[in-house]
């Protein structure tokens, strides 16, 4: 073998990478077309499953056809031309009175960050309080900032929910699930009311949640919910990563002095951190569909609670449009986040080849 | 400082899946001076491991007790660094960071801590790789950043569990160098299991046989060093291997013919 061989060999292991690179691309592509084409026959009245639901494009007849909807995407009425108008203020949503800034307190309104953190803690300011504290009132409704009705502040709160949410929770289930190994005790107590819990039973608690902290404070019901689902599916992913280290290095480190202390900084850190990395995109992913769904069960603020707007108003305003195009952003959201989770994973599994393999 | 090591009535019982015990370990007593080269020979299954896992403190045992000088072993430390069979190097630190993991973990100085890690690096002569992962080692190599990891916590005691049991001839005659020259610098103890008689007689100052776990003989290596071939093909060292073979139940024929 020459090493003009050797250029070929790489030549063709770079073909193969590239291949499987554009083989990904189009896989996705033909997922996405079938799901327009679901949505199609079920609202084309000349298809045998039709139901009567609109089209998913431009939203303007039963008898579009698909080349046409695609075009009424970048049309005035598509909804991409729609999500984009309607990003920074919305005039349909002025006139639903559906804005993101519930009560806002006078002193915050030209103070962006201020007001998501309220939106965060769904601080309610009334006339109420006003009275009681003898502070000023709250801003009429004409007098909003037009962002409050715009659907990007939805979307933002909506995503630094959820990214507080996984934050805490991937924190609280490292915590725990690596301390339970200094500690047995600690898995004791916890894996039973882990294994209770599960992570099924965590959608089917998310109604609960609603009904017991209300739909105004969703420090407790999107952040509590996506932080407590998060702590349970990061305790077990860091337990079974910590279970797969072989024995034999654990002993070897006792063996060379290690103490709890350090054999946790150099060996169960460091070793973890491929299952915990990979756990942590799993939970990451669950945690954009339990804090939607949370939203849509009647939190005042966010892109769920867009999409129950849309829901009662559908065949009025741009609805269907507007429900694409958040799928559609949601969808692009979470691929761009878990590229950038790649990127971070394959920095701290540069040890591990076959983590490097893998791809993780 | 360097401390007399002492086996004292120690027995290890297990018990199997099928209810059967086994005596891992049978009333075994002796005692190492410091500074001593003993290899621990036995066939398959016959406790040597376990010696060396009772002494390290990773298993306590049955009954009867180790002690170094006037000290009982309790439980592992960094006095009784272990290089073991399998690969335990740590595949998420670099060569220096495995050196430097014990001397971390014993809270030494920064300075001391470098100077340390690359004169034991220096010493099994992977300074070029200090900064390499494990995996872009050969096993050979990997078994040299064991030891380097295991002298560089300065213990006075080493065990080594058949460390070079799976590398080539070559590799492990080259390895042997490597291990006597460190000894004979630093006078350590050294704990050598093997199953293969010619290694034993190469390293070994001393020869402790084990059979269904019991001691069944001691036998002292009064052969000059280097053990070249010459000193391995001596009428001595054929009187141990003949002593040695017999105790493991082989006569010296089939030992050939296999
Ligand atoms: N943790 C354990 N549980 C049950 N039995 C064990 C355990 N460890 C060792 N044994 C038993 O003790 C006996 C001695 O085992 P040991 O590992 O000491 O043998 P060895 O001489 O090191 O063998 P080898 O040369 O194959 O490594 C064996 O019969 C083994 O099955
Ligand atoms: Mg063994």
């Amino acid at each position: 073998m020459t090493s003009t061989d050797v250029l070929d060999v790489r030549a063709k292991a770079q073909r193969e990478k590239r291949r499987r690179r554009i083989a990904s691309i189009v896989y996705i592509a033909i997922g996405i077309t079938l799901f327009f084409v679901a949505w199609v026959l079920l609202s084309l009245e000349a298809s045998p499953w039709h139901y009567d639901i609109p089209p998913p494009f431009g939203a303007v007849g039963p008898f579009q056809d698909i080349l046409q909807g695609v075009w009424g995407l970048f049309r005035e009425e598509g909804a991409i031309a729609h999500f984009w108008s309607n990003l920074g203020t919305s005039q349909d949503m002025r006139i639903k009175f559906v804005h993101a800034c519930p009560d806002l307190h006078p002193a915050n309104v030209n103070n962006p960050f201020r007001q998501v953190a309220s939106s965060l803690m769904g601080w309610k300011y009334t006339s109420d309080t006003a009275a009681l504290t003898g502070g000023p009132l709250p801003v009429p409704i004409g007098q909003l900032p037009d962002y409050c009705y715009g659907y990007g502040i939805h979307l933002i709160v909506t995503i630094i929910r959820i990214l507080l949410g996984a934050a805490f929770g991937t924190i609280a289930g490292l915590a725990i699930g690596l301390s339970s190994l200094v500690f047995p005790k600690v898995a004791q107590v916890f894996t039973p009311i882990a294994s209770f819990f599960g992570t099924a039973p965590i959608f089917i608690a998310a109604p609960f949640f609603v009904i017991w902290f209300g739909v105004e404070v969703p420090i407790m019901t999107t952040i509590g919910l996506v932080t407590f689902y998060t702590t349970l599916l990061m305790y077990f992913f860091s337990r079974r990563a910590a279970e797969n280290i072989p024995v034999g290095i654990v002993e070897s480190a006792l063996t060379l002095g290690g103490t709890p202390r350090s054999i946790f900084r150099w060996v169960y850190l460091p070793g973890t951190v491929p299952e915990i990395a990979g756990g942590f995109r799993i939970a990451l992913a669950g945690a954009w569909g339990l804090g939607v769904l949370v939203e849509v069960l009647g939190i005042q603020v966010g892109g769920g609670h867009l999409i129950d707007i849309w829901r009662f108003l559908i065949g009025q305003l741009q609805a269907p449009s507007a429900l694409v195009a958040l799928i559609t952003f949601y969808g692009v959201l979470a691929v761009v986040v878990d590229a950038l989770l790649l990127v971070v994973i394959r920095y701290l599994t540069r040890w591990s080849e076959a983590g490097r393999r893998l791809g993780l | 400082m360097s401390r007399v090591v002492s086996f004292e009535g120690l027995w290890c019982v297990f018990e199997h899946r099928s209810g059967q015990l086994v005596n891992a370990l049978h009333d075994v007593s002796f005692e190492v001076q410091p500074g001593e080269f003993v290899c621990v020979v036995g066939r398959s299954g016959h406790g040597k491991t376990t010696l060396l896992r009772v002494l390290a403190g990773l298993q306590p045992p049955t009954a009867g007790q180790t002690r170094l000088g006037d000290t009982v072993v309790e439980g592992p430390g960094a006095d009784r660094a272990m290089v073991f069979q399998q690969d335990t190097v740590f595949p998420w630190l670099h060569v220096r960071d495995n050196v430097e993991f014990g001397l971390r973990a014993l809270k030494v100085d920064d300075e001391e801590r470098k100077s340390t890690t690359a004169h034991w690096l220096d010493a099994v002569g992977l300074t070029d790789f200090a900064d390499s992962w494990p995996r872009e080692l050969s096993g050979g190599m990997r078994k040299r950043v064991a030891l380097a990891a295991a002298m560089a916590v300065g213990s006075d005691v080493i065990l080594m569990d058949e460390p070079f049991g799976s590398l080539d001839y070559f590799t492990r005659r080259n390895l042997h160098d490597v291990l006597l020259d460190l000894w004979e610098e630093t006078q350590k103890t050294i704990f050598f299991v093997t199953h293969d008689i010619e290694e034993a007689l190469i390293l070994a100052d001393r020869v402790i046989l084990l059979a269904e776990g019991k001691l069944v003989d001691d036998i002292p290596v009064d052969l000059p060093r280097p053990r070249d071939e010459d000193v391995r093909a001596s009428a001595g060292a054929v009187d141990i291997t003949k002593t040695i073979l017999a105790h493991l139940g082989i006569t010296e024929e089939e030992a050939t013919q296999v």
